[in-house]
């Protein structure tokens, strides 16, 4: 590739002066020409970058600025070490921080401009449900609560989500696991009459402490939990519970108590519980006598501790029937009063749930529906008019059309042609992102009129389903995969400290934040910065608030000084980045590197020893921060960590379940830093401060995870203008979370999709 | 919280409250006539393959003498009372564990490949899109799995799904069996899901008939109505979907050769009650299915993961308090090394009571044990080096004549591991001519 003119100038001695001129362009705030932005290159860049050194492999020189789209790829990469503060590296000349920032944006804006003309919306793999969109779209189907733990196997996830097409392997043990799901939910739903029973255990949740009341379980018991239970037929049941207590044992069903069990023996019984079928929230604690406390500690093998251990369901026995459940209520929108009425009535009940199944209008001729009107027919000669309409479902439960996220695809497009999905797909795309499930009657009926593409239609449709319940799924799938929280159930910290119960509380008080932001319609930086959070007595006692008492979460105004502001100050975060016994500022730091800044340090060179941390002779008095002293020590290690403990430093003031502490193996918390641009980091709110400043690139981080997960595959580097204009609409609006979700619903990736052709076959695209 | 289900018959019912803890799934069995027993002239080989994450204490684990008189290390001590039907493997490498040229530097990385690279001696492509290989359990269930009801079965102590490195697929982590190089196999770490997923769905064998009836009419159906369906299909997508047809075949064969084999009259004990909260006791209900599977010949091929790599888990009745992946962290320092090895030892122990169970289960002219050829290990070597050499690898069982244990192997360091996965898939009738890195097969 020739290099092109400008640059060969710079080399030709011109670069000083240009850059001479471009330093003075910018103090007398004029924009820098292009010559004079390209001149930066020489100047900083190229002394490594260039074609014989060829440092990380990158030659800047060989590159020819006039046709950046071709090397998107890389130039991305370059905004992205620029932004992130890694280039140039530490002792080499760096330009000021405002004019990296006009050069940066010089070459966004050229980038953008660029893929402004030719807009690459992607091709997105076929795709299947993954298990939380599978139980979701059953919920919303049937009406059924679902296990889905126990029904299919888990998802793979890549780029930190588990909805990403490339990776939903399609294997034999899922599809078998499909086809007893389906045989499984179907009979559930519909309520099999012959049924046999059926035994459910619930255990207690990990390391679950008894000692104190828990939120929803009745007044004056403590311990215990409560479980969401689908009871198939009207019935009756046997509940049996093993408890490790003296005390009564308490028995709730929907929050009333049905028994009261005498103390003494470890297990106890009721039998029989007659209950009505459908779900039904079953709860089980302890008559507070004594103040026992204490953990169900896991190497106690028989010392006495005071929980409740498990529960379990036996049933149905002795069934009356299938009952009035939510289940048959939306299946069952006409019941035949006669044989002539059986099949009329079956069409309408399978066409209504081969539709919302189906994502799409099925009418009465269409060959789906055919299809499940056979297996009525199949199970209706063999039993009950519900019987039929129970096999129908199975099979519709197994439909690809209901596995698989189709695209229809406009005949006779040549291959690369970019073309808008129908308004049925893209309404789709939009329940999948934002319920994790299938659309539902209204936003279905505005696709199939025809009226969803129209702007303004979308965005209140968007607007609509961000204030329906089932947006929570933004919080429970997207928010705790972004900020990993799905760690906070596996860490085991060791600390006695942590237990069961903390490790709840800390992974809820960060959903119900994420929850407010979303419900609010906040500002996302306000995850950074907000006045209040979430706790429980529990939390608050670790977080040493005052004066909360009680099971029940609630909100709390936080003053400006207090450390818990925004998500740095929440335990949930600073115990999954920490190791059992310590804290690591260099999990910390590259925590918030990745999720917060969107500029993942590069690894650690080859054959370098990691396990700084863990070679410190043990018990011996060192601070970490002393540890971590070696890594300035060594050039190698100094480049990228220069970048990443002064993020965890400023952390210190938690320790491993982000409890607050002054000292730390005797001597106080030194919580300082400076970080990689020179500024200086005082504990949490110099951090706090740092990412504020850097709000842009928080919100340009947190959005590059929203489309990942929006649409279902990593991005490449021809998404980031489409990132960046998202980013950009959405500070005119201060960067409510709405803004950024209508950005995205509006983007190109979004609401087109680009051809094929026939022979491509889908590659990898590796980065 | 687990939840799970069991389908019990009123007579368990009626049994008390005990029911709720998982019974021992051998001593639940009964005696039955198995397919097998019908069979008994030509045993089959058993293939299995076992997954031990961050390497072990070597100096531990590593026999001093080799061949016959090899002394038993205290790692591998336990293993005594079935020593003759051991082969240690020592000197084997797995270089694929490395990372490619610009993928990442290794070290700590290695955790991320190490799982997927056991089996199939493969490298693990770094991408969002799952490049690996296949798996030597896989390799032999398309070739000699095909004829059990089915072919391979995905086991593990630990539930899938929780995040990992974040520039890779999961998949890496989650599983060591590779159905094609880009096919991962989920692992199933609840019992009773697992017991399903051999047998069926239903309490007893006449519901778990209607429900095969029931789901060869679903599947048939599927196949007519994708094969039309693949035809409107962006060109795209076509692939993905052909992918899918034939696994809807596949489980389609599952289901009427299952239907076959237990027409023939095999006798199962009640399904094991979810997952227990005893990790010893998951551990042997995982181990006892694999007994049950191989016993009924339902499949002939299983792989188990004890732990990830970078476990968080504790086994409490180790003695060892420290979580796997902290605790194979040791630092070089002695007494780490030591308390590291303890952990090892009673994995070892868990591995042992698998093995006498497989003795003690008659299988034609021998033992279940005879006839297995089971590969336990780590691709890990030190867990605190996350180096990948020498490996420690040990293979169990007869092999049905092919093996003769009771020995110490030892081979030139850096031996590729890949000879010894080609030894096995030779040993078991699936012959290849290579598999990932291998440059022979190795002499066993």
């Amino acid at each position: 590739m020739p290099r092109v003119a400008l640059v060969s100038i710079g080399v030709g001695g011109i670069a000083a002066l240009a850059v001479a001129v471009a330093v003075y362009a910018y103090q007398q705030h004029r924009a820098p020409s292009a010559a004079e932005q390209w001149a930066m290159l020489d100047r900083y860049c190229e002394g490594c970058h260039n074609d014989a050194e060829r440092a990380g492999e990158l030659a800047l020189d060989r590159l020819d600025p006039s046709r950046m789209h071709a090397d998107a790829a890389v130039w991305e990469k370059v905004i992205r070490k620029l932004r992130g503060g890694l280039m140039p590296p530490p002792g080499e000349p760096r330009p000021g921080a405002e004019r990296l920032e006009v050069f940066v944006g010089f070459l966004e804006d050229s980038l953008d401009t660029a893929a402004r003309a030719a807009p690459n919306p992607g091709v997105p793999a076929l795709r299947r449900l993954n298990r939380t969109e599978y139980a979701n779209a059953v919920r919303d189907l049937i009406e059924l609560p679902v296990d889905v733990e126990a029904l299919l196997p888990g998802d793979d996830s890549v780029g930190g989500f588990d909805n990403i097409g490339s990776a939903l392997s399609i294997s034999p043990t899922l599809l078998q696991a499909y086809v007893s799901a389906s045989a499984t939910l179907s009979r559930l739903a519909v309520g099999d009459p012959s049924a046999s029973p059926t035994l459910t255990t619930y255990r207690a949740p990990r390391d679950w402490q008894s000692g104190n009341h828990i939120d929803g379980q009745p007044l004056g018991t403590r311990g215990g939990y409560q479980v969401r239970h689908v009871f198939p037929l009207d019935a009756e049941y046997e509940i049996r519970i093993s408890a490790r207590s003296e005390d009564d044992v308490d028995l709730s069903l929907d929050g009333k108590r049905v028994a009261l069990l005498p103390s003494k023996g470890r297990n106890a019984r009721v039998a029989p519980l007659v209950v009505t079928a459908g779900a039904h929230t079953l709860g089980v604690a302890l008559i507070r006598r004594h103040d026992t406390e204490g953990v169900d500690d896991l190497f106690a093998v028989h010392a006495e501790s005071s929980g409740i251990a498990s529960f379990t369901v036996n049933g149905p026995l002795h069934a009356t029937g299938t009952g009035d459940t939510p289940s048959r209520r939306r299946i069952f929108s006409c019941f035949p009063a006669g044989p002539a009425e059986e099949t009329p009535c079956a069409t309408e009940i399978l066409e209504g749930l081969a539709t919302h199944a189906y994502r799409r209008p099925v009418a009465a001729d269409d060959p789906a529906l055919a299809t499940l009107m056979d297996f009525y027919a199949a199970g209706r000669a063999e039993g009950s008019f519900d019987a039929g309409i129970q096999r129908a479902l199975a099979r519709l439960l197994v439909d690809p059309e209901f596995i698989f996220r189709i695209e229809d695809e406009p005949a006779g497009l040549p291959a690369g042609s970019v073309y808008r999905v129908s308004d049925v797909d893209l309404a789709s795309r939009l329940s999948f992102f934002l319920w994790s499930s299938i659309p539902d009657d209204a936003l279905l009926a505005a696709a199939a009129a025809g009226e969803l593409r129209k702007p303004a239609v979308l965005e209140r449709e968007v607007q609509r389903m961000l204030a329906d319940p089932k947006a929570e799924a933004l919080v429970t799938s997207f928010a705790v995969q972004w900020l990993q929280l799905r760690m906070v159930d596996a860490v085991s910290p060791e600390n006695p400290k942590f237990d069961g119960n903390l490790r709840t509380a800390l992974r809820k008080e960060t959903e119900l934040f994420f929850s407010s932001v979303l419900s609010e319609d906040r500002s996302v930086t306000d995850l950074l910065d907000a006045d209040y959070t979430f706790v429980d007595e529990r939390l608050a006692r670790h977080y040493g608030l005052p004066n909360i008492r009680g099971s029940r979460f609630r909100r709390v105004e936080l003053p400006p000084s207090s450390p818990r502001r925004g998500l740095l100050g929440q335990g949930s975060l600073l115990t999954l980045t920490s190791a059992p016994n310590r804290t690591s500022p260099v999990k910390r730091g590259q925590w918030v590197l990745n999720n917060l800044l969107g500029s993942p340090a590069p690894q650690p060179p080859a054959n370098v020893e990691t396990n700084l941390e863990e070679t410190a002779p043990a018990g011996e008095a060192t601070t970490m921060r002393e540890r971590l002293q070696q890594h300035q020590a060594n050039p190698s290690c100094a480049m990228c960590h220069s970048l990443i403990d002064p993020l965890g430093f400023a952390l210190e003031n938690f320790d491993s379940i982000g409890g607050w502490r002054d000292t730390e193996a005797g001597q106080p918390v030194n919580a300082h830093g400076t970080f990689i641009d020179g500024s200086e980091l005082d504990g949490v709110a110099g951090l706090r401060g740092l990412l504020l400043e850097r709000r842009v690139q928080f919100v340009q981080a947190l959005t590059e995870k929203l489309l990942t997960y929006a649409l279902g595959r990593t991005l490449e580097p021809y998404d980031m203008p489409v990132v960046r204009s998202i980013v950009r609409t959405a500070a005119k609006d201060d960067y409510r979370f709405s803004a950024l979700v209508q950005g995205i619903v509006a983007s190109e990736p979004m609401q087109f999709r680009m051809k094929l052709a026939d022979e491509q076959p889908q590659q990898a695209r590796v980065d | 919280m687990f939840i799970t289900k069991k389908h019990l018959s009123r007579r368990t019912l009626l049994r008390g409250a005990g029911a709720a803890i998982a019974l021992p799934l051998l001593d639940s069995m009964i005696p039955a006539r198995t397919a097998l027993a019908q069979t008994a002239a030509m045993p089959k080989t058993r293939l299995g393959g076992i997954y031990i994450p961050h390497g072990v204490t070597m100096d531990k684990w590593t026999p001093a003498k080799t061949g016959k008189g090899f002394e038993l290390t205290e790692i591998l001590s336990p293993l005594a009372p079935v020593r003759d039907q051991i082969c240690v493997i020592t000197g084997l490498t797995h270089a694929p564990v490395a990372p490619w040229a610009g993928e990442d530097s290794g070290g700590a990385n290695n955790h991320n490949r190490a799982g997927a690279v056991f089996l199939s001696g493969a490298h693990p492509v770094k991408g969002n899109r799952a490049v690996c290989g296949p798996s030597i359990d896989q390799i032999a269930a398309a070739r000699i799995g095909q004829d059990t009801p089915i072919p391979s079965i995905e086991l593990a102590l630990e539930q899938g799904g929780l995040n990992c490195d974040s520039g890779n697929t999961c998949a890496y982590i989650n599983t060591l069996a590779w159905k094609s190089a880009t096919l991962p196999l989920p692992m199933e770490h609840n019992p009773q899901v697992a017991f399903e997923r051999l047998f069926g769905l239903g309490v007893t064998e006449s519901e778990r008939a209607v429900r095969r009836t029931e789901a060869s009419s679903v599947l048939d159906s599927v196949l007519g109505q994708s094969a039309k369906l693949q035809g409107a299909l962006p060109a795209s997508d076509r692939r993905v979907f052909t992918d899918y047809l034939e696994e809807v075949r596949e489980v389609e064969r599952r289901v009427v050769q299952v239907d076959h084999l237990m027409s023939s009259g095999v006798e199962l004990p009640e399904p094991p009650v979810g997952v227990p909260d005893n990790l010893e006791e998951h551990a042997n209900l995982m181990f006892d299915l694999q007994v049950l599977a191989w016993k009924t010949e339902i499949t002939r091929i299983s792989t188990f993961m004890y732990g990830r790599e970078l476990s968080n888990t504790i086994f409490p009745n180790s003695g060892v308090r420290e979580s796997w992946h902290l605790a194979s962290h040791h630092s070089n320092d002695r007494k780490n090394m030591d308390q590291y090895a303890v952990l090892n030892t009673y994995h070892v122990k868990l591995l042992t009571s698998f093995l006498s169970k497989l003795r003690a289960t008659p299988d034609g002219d021998g033992t279940l044990l005879d006839h297995a050829m089971i590969l336990y290990g780590s691709s890990l070597s030190d867990g605190n080096q996350h180096n990948f050499s020498p490996l420690p690898v040990l293979l169990a069982g007869g092999a049905a004549g092919q093996l003769e244990g009771g020995r110490h192997l030892a081979f030139k360091e850096g031996t590729p591991m890949s000879n010894l996965l080609l030894a096995i898939l030779h040993k078991v009738g699936a012959p290849v001519d290579s598999i990932g890195d291998s440059t022979g097969v190795l002499e066993i």
